[in-house]
């Protein structure tokens, strides 16, 4: 256990410099920007709206890492590869937590003082639900972590080539989907279907908003994705 | 048992048997050399060893436990690798004290020590290491590791002599200290055939042979004179090799060294460790070939 926490510390801690890196950088455009936007329009328009993209985009980074720098330098210190999986979902755990927590109080603090700035989560369910906006910021960095850490574990065990092959493959998958709705599957089913995501997401029937949906539904693509990757670094090898 | 004891173990790569059917063990508190030439198969079977890949076929025991994929087992061992796989950002001193958390086993006073000695300077980062100080860098982890087996592999890449002696001294000195396995995958022979008491041979992928050195030693050595007169003294003697200079020859023998006939101009020497080496692996055979 003591030597769990170690590497859990490790990949946190070799994390959050980088967190406060991109953190002071993004604020630090995010101000001239907003200044910018304040001496031009009188204080009416930010131009920036959304900062958790940024986030989104940064999750994503570290979830590449996650496997690039921390799986040879924990294999090195003798951690089987299941241990070095479970530190480094702590890890992502960790960090999306954080991060949720650090934009949703600077999102709503911006929209508090300036209403015409919209946090991603806002824009989407409104405003007023602080708690519901950290839980699904959390759970979405959280997929986008399993999401790139699966994606790189698939690139590193098939290969370039075949990587590439998956990626066309998944685009056409999309073609077909996208076909299927709008040519084979009936106009009924696509509306139930429509009606069953949107309802995933938190929009039900009525027009009222229930958050617990997209939170469990985001939650359960990151532990359907980070099974996934589980299956994939249990036979890993270092290359 | 107290050993790595390696069973069967077979791995391929595409066309590729990077180690076929290999079997031997080492046994614990004494110094090895794992040889072999390059692509012989020895890194290979260290990072097998160490559960950075798997076999195709047959397990590794670490003191009668399965190795794959068994921290118990990982927490007995520690491999310094040629691969750079520490993180490249960190400063040395932070790996120490990473390595430390890492390992119980870990004597952080005693990295910072060896660091002082090869005047290593653990305020830079990895990345900003030379290839030799890289090296350093990761020979002070292992020697201050007090883990029951700790493997080399080509741990004096880039050490000037100064370094290597240094080292080699250190080595020895970790021997006296308490009972461990040392086993040291390298090339540079001659260097280290003072300080093995082992040795494991693997060519091609497969298990040559192992032998203590002294055995080894007292099993071949080589006869030089004329060539007419060492090619008769060669006859029905098992021949492992061949220089030639001009009308000059000289034999290497495998097996047990007769006395010269008398009035013989031939001479007699005792191989070392490296020209027999190089002997067994460049007819690519076992020894009794």
């Amino acid at each position: 256990m003591n030597k769990f926490k170690s590497a859990v510390l490790y990949e946190c801690s070799t994390k959050i410099k980088a967190m406060c890196a991109f953190y002071l950088i993004e604020y630090a455009i995010v101000a001239i920007s907003f200044a910018m936007a304040a001496v031009s329009s009188g204080g009416a328009e930010t131009y920036s709206n959304g900062l958790e993209f940024c986030s989104v985009f940064f999750v994503s980074v570290i979830g590449v890492l996650g496997y690039e720098e921390d799986f040879k330098a924990l294999i090195q210190n003798g951690y089987t590869r299941k241990y070095i999986y479970l530190s480094t979902i702590c890890m992502f755990l960790f960090l999306s937590v954080t991060m949720a927590l650090i934009d949703t109080t600077i999102g709503n603090t911006i929209h508090y003082f300036n209403s015409n700035y919209f946090t991603f989560f806002g824009s989407i369910y409104g405003y007023g639900n602080p708690l519901g906006n950290w839980l699904w910021l959390t759970v979405l960095y959280l997929l986008f972590c399993c999401l790139f850490y699966l994606g790189v574990l698939v690139i590193r065990k098939a290969g370039k080539m075949v990587s590439l092959f998956i990626g066309v493959g998944l685009c056409g998958v999309v073609i077909i989907v996208i076909s299927l709705f709008r040519f084979v599957i009936s106009h009924e089913t696509a509306q139930s279907i429509a009606e069953f995501l949107m309802k995933a997401m938190g929009f039900m029937g009525d027009g009222s908003v229930n958050l617990l949906f997209p939170i469990i539904t985001l939650l359960t693509m990151a532990i359907v994705l980070g099974a996934g990757s589980y299956a994939i670094i249990r036979r890993t090898e270092l290359k | 048992m107290n050993a790595i004891e390696i069973k069967n173990i077979t791995k391929r790569y595409k066309n590729v048997t990077a180690l076929d059917n290999v079997s031997f063990s080492f046994e614990l508190g004494k110094i090895y050399g794992l040889l072999g030439r390059n692509g012989a198969g020895k890194t290979t079977l260290i990072n097998i060893i160490a559960n950075r890949i798997f076999p195709d076929c047959g397990e590794v025991l670490i003191d009668g436990i399965p190795a794959r994929e068994n921290m118990t087992v990982h927490g007995k061992i520690f491999c310094m690798s040629e691969a750079d796989l520490y993180d490249k950002d960190l400063k040395v001193k932070e790996h120490f004290k990473w390595t430390n958390r890492f390992y119980d086993e870990f004597d952080l006073n005693k990295a910072f020590k060896l660091s002082e000695k090869f005047n290593l300077d653990t305020n830079k980062r990895f990345k900003a290491l030379s290839k030799g100080y890289q090296s350093i860098f990761k020979l002070i982890i292992a020697l201050s590791l007090n883990v029951p087996y700790v493997i080399f592999d080509e741990p004096v890449l880039g050490l000037d002599a100064n370094h290597r002696e240094l080292f080699y001294s250190l080595l020895l000195k970790e021997l006296e200290t308490g009972e461990r396995t040392l086993i040291i995958a390298t090339h540079l022979i001659e260097e280290v055939s003072n300080i093995i008491e082992e040795v494991v041979l693997i060519d091609n992928g497969k298990f040559l042979l192992q032998k203590s050195v002294e055995e080894l030693l007292e099993t071949g050595y080589s006869v030089s004179g004329f060539a007419k007169e060492v090619d008769r003294y060669c006859e029905g003697r098992n021949v492992i090799g061949y220089d030639e200079l001009g009308s000059m020859k000289i034999a290497y023998i495998s097996g047990e060294k007769p006395a010269l006939p008398q009035g013989s101009n031939l001479q007699i020497t005792a191989m070392n460790l490296q020209k027999l080496f190089v002997k067994l692996t460049e007819k690519g055979g076992g020894e009794n070939e």
